[in-house]
């Protein structure tokens, strides 16, 4: 998953991007202004969008607006230091999806961050299951039958990724886009050996869901019932 | 306090007039009826005792006496008269009269009073007639008669004379009494009409409240000339208030937000640190952090204070100091900033000038504005403070040659909280007070500061305060 966090304040876009980064293993953009915020976010490379009420150039308001007019689903979690009810009815009305007054308790905000994410794949609950694999998206594990599989952190978020979009073919351009921040080297071969690994250790499991590769188009997730 | 209405006031201001008027009225009938009824009195009066001297009678005794016969005379029976000859001698009088009436009548015989007065017998007021007759008698035994001179004296009494008077007049009396009640119901009616506007007036400017603001006088409020004065003063204030409420108001948020923030950076920096076991460097690292942050709040806490203390409190009348040597002072001290930017700073001032400003001020001043330039211009800038004397005022410019200001961004520098590049001034430390926190020192010293700047050229402040004697 990758979020964009649009704040001036960068200390806070900092410490919100780490803890992102570090529990729940997004990855996190940052922009300091609106209009920066407002382009980026135009790439629709991002699951979520976490923007502050308050900035220079475009506003958080403005930046929701533009989103919405072009018909852009991204989910969006405002950050406000202003909490009258005019504001925040005013926000809810023109499209974003929550918001929180600073100061907030971090934990909270990834917990938000996450539900948001999961509300706007269309999973209501933080457990995703497919085949015998069920993976929980709060504590971050992959089990088979119940039993626990290691994974590396670049290969849980490609599972996870894939499992929120079963049957789907997805491609490793998009895989690209949304597990990678701008700070790192984009090269699908990387996604592939990550792919091939997932596999390797799916199987070892004794999972019979497996990840297809269809040639020229990408990934697709893929459980024994679909096969038939 | 006593309430006073000035409608009860203006009714009972015409009641009142209308009331002398219809007292003056009546006097004056009674008056006029009263002289009238007194000259048919008179005239009555002349009659009567003219009748009474045709009553005079031939005695038919040897000196040709004569006498009142009472068989001749009919007059009202509380009527007095005395008839009497030269010599004093009564031929006739009243014969119902009582002694003391005849008395008081014989009195005034001789008396040198006009010929009709007022006289007072008892309880009793008399209008009096006395004339000298003369009765001619035997005029067919002497040729030409006898002449006999006669004074008579006729009295009758008056007080019918006001009792018909007053019954003349009631009728105007009770009209007038009657016009004023019927005047009376009507002016409240109509004054109560009439001030409805003013009622309306004062409900619409009592709905005004803190979070209510919308004041529209009534139509018919500002037809009235009298009102729409009041109604239009009242807009004004009120749109005023608003104003300042609202920036107030404004102003208030963005302490909120700004204090806000610096805590959410706080507060996100130790959960961060909290949230998972970290190494010995890394917890060093998040302590020098967190030791920023903290750093960062103060100064906006110094900030907002000094800002809040230099608009609220009274100015200190002899502080005073020299505008120079803190110039030198702050240019010394922000030399060391000005080379790790790469910028050429110049100081130019010569002195001493000393300005009601104390001394702590004046260095803030210099200093907030000499790092605004820094703060604005690229490496290899040029930064430059001057202070000379101008018609009798210290002036201080600050010029850099950086980005400048945004023309739209130019008339709201000194605001509170205002930054033109919110980004750009979080970057480096400013919170938006620093021109505001200038501003409240230049003018509680009562000099003046203004800004030019052409964007992409550059920024010149100019800052003029009074010089004073140095205590």
């Amino acid at each position: 998953m990758r979020v964009l966090i649009v704040e001036d304040e960068t200390r806070l876009a900092n410490n919100i991007a780490e803890a992102l980064r570090e529990r729940c293993g997004f990855a996190v953009d940052c922009a300091e202004n609106g209009s920066d915020g407002a382009a980026m976010a135009e790439f629709q490379h991002y699951d979520l969008l976490l923007l502050d009420l308050m900035l220079p150039g475009l506003d958080g308001l403005g930046i929701v607006r533009q989103l919405r007019h072009r018909s852009d689903l991204t989910p969006i979690l405002i950050l406000t230091a202003r909490d009258e009810r005019a504001t925040v009815v005013e926000l809810l009305n023109a499209g974003a999806d929550d918001y929180l007054t600073k100061p907030f308790d971090l934990g909270e905000l990834l917990a938000r961050t996450k539900a948001l994410i999961r509300r706007g794949k269309g999973a209501p609950h933080p457990v995703l299951t497919v085949g015998r694999i069920s993976l929980n998206t709060v504590e971050q594990t992959v089990r088979c039958s119940g039993q626990l599989i290691d994974l590396s952190p670049t290969e849980y978020r490609l599972l996870e990724y894939l499992i929120f979009r079963p049957r789907a073919i997805v491609s490793a351009r998009e895989l690209l886009e949304h597990l990678y921040d701008y700070n790192w080297e984009h090269h699908s071969n990387v996604i592939e050996a990550h792919i091939s690994n997932l596999r390797k250790k799916l199987r070892a499991a004794g999972e019979e869901t497996s990840i297809a590769t269809i040639r020229g188009r990408g990934y697709r997730l893929e459980s024994p019932e679909q096969q038939l | 306090m006593r309430q006073s209405s000035l409608s009860r006031q203006l009714i009972a201001g015409i009641l009142l007039a209308e009331l002398a008027c219809a007292a003056l009225f009546a006097g004056v009938a009674v008056l006029h009826e009263m002289h009238g009824r007194r000259r048919a009195f008179d005239v009555m009066l002349r009659g009567r005792a003219d009748s009474l001297l045709g009553a005079v009678q031939d005695v038919e005794d040897p000196d040709d006496n004569v006498f009142v016969d009472p068989a001749e005379l009919t007059v009202p029976h509380l009527d007095l008269y005395e008839v009497v000859n030269p010599n004093g001698r009564v031929i006739g009088r009243s014969p119902q009269a009582s002694p003391e009436q005849l008395a008081a009548l014989a009195a005034s015989v001789s008396s040198p009073t006009p010929e009709y007065f007022n006289l007072r017998i008892g309880q009793e007021h008399y209008r009096v007639l006395r004339f000298q007759g003369l009765r001619i008698i035997d005029r067919d035994e002497t040729p030409g008669g006898l002449h006999r001179p006669v004074i008579v004296l006729y009295a009758a009494p008056t007080h019918d004379l006001w009792h018909e008077a007053l019954e003349a007049v009631r009728f105007y009396v009770l009209a007038g009494i009657l016009l004023l009640a019927a005047t009376g119901i009507a002016l409240v009616w109509f004054l109560r009409r009439r001030l409805s506007p003013l009622e309306e007036l004062a409900r619409i400017a009592g709905r005004v409240s803190a979070r209510f603001w919308d004041f529209v006088p009534p139509a018919e409020v500002l037809r009235t000339t009298e009102l729409a004065p009041i109604a239009l003063s009242i807009e004004k204030l009120l749109s005023g208030l608003h104003q300042a409420f609202e920036r107030e108001r404004q102003l208030t948020g963005d302490a909120a937000h700004e204090l806000k923030t610096s805590i959410a950076v706080l507060k996100s920096s130790l959960q961060l640190l909290s949230m998972n076991p970290r190494t010995a460097e890394q917890y060093q690292a998040g302590l020098e952090n967190l030791l920023l942050d903290t750093e960062r709040m103060e100064d906006l806490a110094v900030r907002m204070l000094a800002l809040a203390r230099l608009e609220e409190a009274p100015v200190e009348r002899d502080a005073s100091s020299d505008l120079q040597s803190a110039l030198h002072r702050v240019g010394e001290r922000l030399a060391a900033i000005a080379e790790r930017r790469q910028l050429a700073l110049r100081i130019d001032a010569d002195g001493p000038h000393t300005v009601a400003v104390p001394a702590d001020e004046a260095e803030t001043l210099c200093s907030n504005l000499i790092m605004n330039a820094l703060q604005h211009s690229s490496p290899a800038g040029h930064v430059s403070a001057s202070l000379e004397l101008q018609n009798g005022a210290a002036m201080m410019r600050v010029s850099d040659d950086g980005e400048g200001i945004p023309e739209a961004a130019l008339p709201h520098v000194f605001e509170r909280f205002y930054r033109a590049d919110r980004s750009r001034s979080r970057a480096s430390g400013g919170a938006g007070l620093g021109l505001s926190i200038c501003k409240a020192i230049v003018e509680r010293a009562g000099g003046t500061i203004r800004i030019q700047s052409t964007h992409g050229a550059g920024t010149e402040v100019i800052v003029t305060l009074p010089v004073v004697a140095a205590n």
